[in-house]
């Protein structure tokens, strides 16, 4: 090995161990957010809201010429009418669908009065990557959000705030393999620990069933309340298939997620669980 | 092509990731574009820098995300070496080639992403890993190479003609 060849690799191991320190020493934390890492997410929400939008749009958009495929006898000035009036449509649909979505919100808010006070937010951005399953919400520390909230839809959990800047949050969900839920199985209460798989997956597992407990598919899984950061009797999903852990002490199951993941638009965030709270609310499916 | 822009590319690959990408996921799985530009740029350019570039790109992604600092700076590393190393021996003309190089990169890539997350605690099963991440996220992004290495190949070509 020549000096030239011995000096590279010397650097490179100096720069492979530098970056792997560098990285223990940055896993997240919770209720930690750097000011500087809180400055970088609200400047670049803006950014991230607007390109969200606007490939929202574009999706509705997209699926507009295949409607007009056939239709090349038209004149050009009629084409362009129906395009600019199909443009609207799509428009329209959206602002429909919009409005039906948070017309069920708003009804979901209005039953869950007894229960939680609900903050109703949007997803402006995902996590980069598909390890790891993040979003964004545009509500911060302004608007009351703090770290460990809740987040769920009308269907089911969602996931926890773990970090909030001033004017937006970011949620861990459920289907992240950091993310770890106390639930139950309703029909037979078997506890277990609800983890996620990896953030693409969408797939979410429940494990530490014990070995007597009765479980079967199609059996609804719901918090348990335990661990003091999530309601009790919130729905999460339905077990899809069991097996039996590797160590054969405990059982696990696979759930199939009332809430989807990669469909988020809306969501709540729980600002407030009244002490009555723990009835397992309506929704899960 | 000339760093800086590199780096602007980089961060806007960065941005379309978070927000774009989320509409043409399959089954939850979006392409990786900063993998993207780091390997074509490596088979093109040679392991050294396609290393820099990766170590670069990487670096950007995990200061963005504020957690983990180094996870994709040392993936996508070895993921650039890679497909510089490949440059090396293959022919760089031909785009099914770029194509196949930028599934095996990212694909070798991805699989040191996940044998750092032991380094880092976090236990991901191997079915979920390989067969639900690293595998469709290395062919989503894989196909989305022929539509960019001609643009860039051409720039290269361009380039080393001016010289």
């Amino acid at each position: 090995m020549g000096w030239v060849t011995a000096k590279r690799l010397f650097f490179l191991v100096v720069l492979v161990a530098v970056t792997l320190a560098a990285m223990r020493l940055t896993i997240p934390e919770p209720d930690r957010l750097t000011p500087l890492s809180s400055k970088f997410r609200d400047v670049l929400a803006p950014a991230q809201s607007g390109l969200t939008w606007l490939s929202r749009q574009a999706r509705h958009v997209v699926t507009m010429p295949l409607s007009l495929y056939g239709a090349a006898e038209r004149s050009q000035a009629l084409e362009q009418e129906v395009e600019s009036l199909q443009y609207e449509i799509t428009q329209l649909n959206e602002y429909k669908a919009e409005n039906q979505r948070l017309t069920g919100l708003l009804n979901y808010k209005q039953v869950m009065v007894q229960q939680y006070d609900l903050l109703v937010a949007s997803v402006i951005a995902r996590d980069p990557g598909n390890w790891f399953a993040t979003v964004t919400l545009n509500r911060g520390s302004r608007d009351g959000v703090r770290e460990n909230m809740t987040v769920l839809t009308p269907q089911g959990l969602v996931g926890r705030v773990i970090t909030v800047s001033n004017t937006n949050c970011e949620v861990l969900l459920i289907t992240d393999p950091r993310s770890g839920v106390g639930a139950l199985i309703q029909e037979t209460r078997a506890p277990g620990i609800v983890e996620g798989t990896v953030g693409s997956s969408g797939l979410a597992r429940i494990i530490h069933i014990p070995n007597d407990a009765q479980v079967e598919e199609g059996q609804v899984v719901v918090t348990s309340g335990l661990g003091s950061i999530f309601p009790k009797g919130i729905p999460i999903g339905i077990i899809a298939s069991v097996s039996v852990e590797s160590a054969g002490l405990f059982k696990r199951a696979d759930i199939r997620l009332f809430a989807d993941m990669n469909q988020l638009e809306e969501v709540f965030i729980v600002t407030t669980v009244f002490p009555e709270a723990g009835t397992p609310p309506a929704g899960g499916g | 092509m000339p760093f800086p822009f590199l780096l602007i590319l980089l961060v806007a690959a960065l941005l379309l990731q978070t927000s774009v990408l989320e509409v043409v996921s399959v089954a939850g799985v979006k392409p990786d574009l900063v993998m993207l530009i780091v390997v074509l740029n490596g088979f093109l350019l040679g392991p050294r820098e396609g290393a820099f570039l990766g170590y670069i790109g990487g670096i950007v992604e995990d200061l963005f995300l504020g957690e983990y600092i180094g996870l994709n700076a040392i993936s996508k590393m070895a993921a650039g070496y890679l497909a510089g190393v490949a440059g090396e021996r293959l022919y760089k003309e031909n785009t099914l080639v770029a194509t196949g190089v930028t599934f095996f990169s990212a694909a070798a890539g991805l699989l040191v992403n996940y044998l750092l997350l032991f380094f880092l605690d976090l236990h991901v099963s191997p079915f979920y890993a390989l067969l639900r991440l690293a595998l469709p996220t290395a062919l989503y992004t894989a196909l989305l190479a022929p539509f960019i290495f001609g643009r860039i190949f051409r720039y290269f070509q361009v380039r080393s003609k001016d010289f």
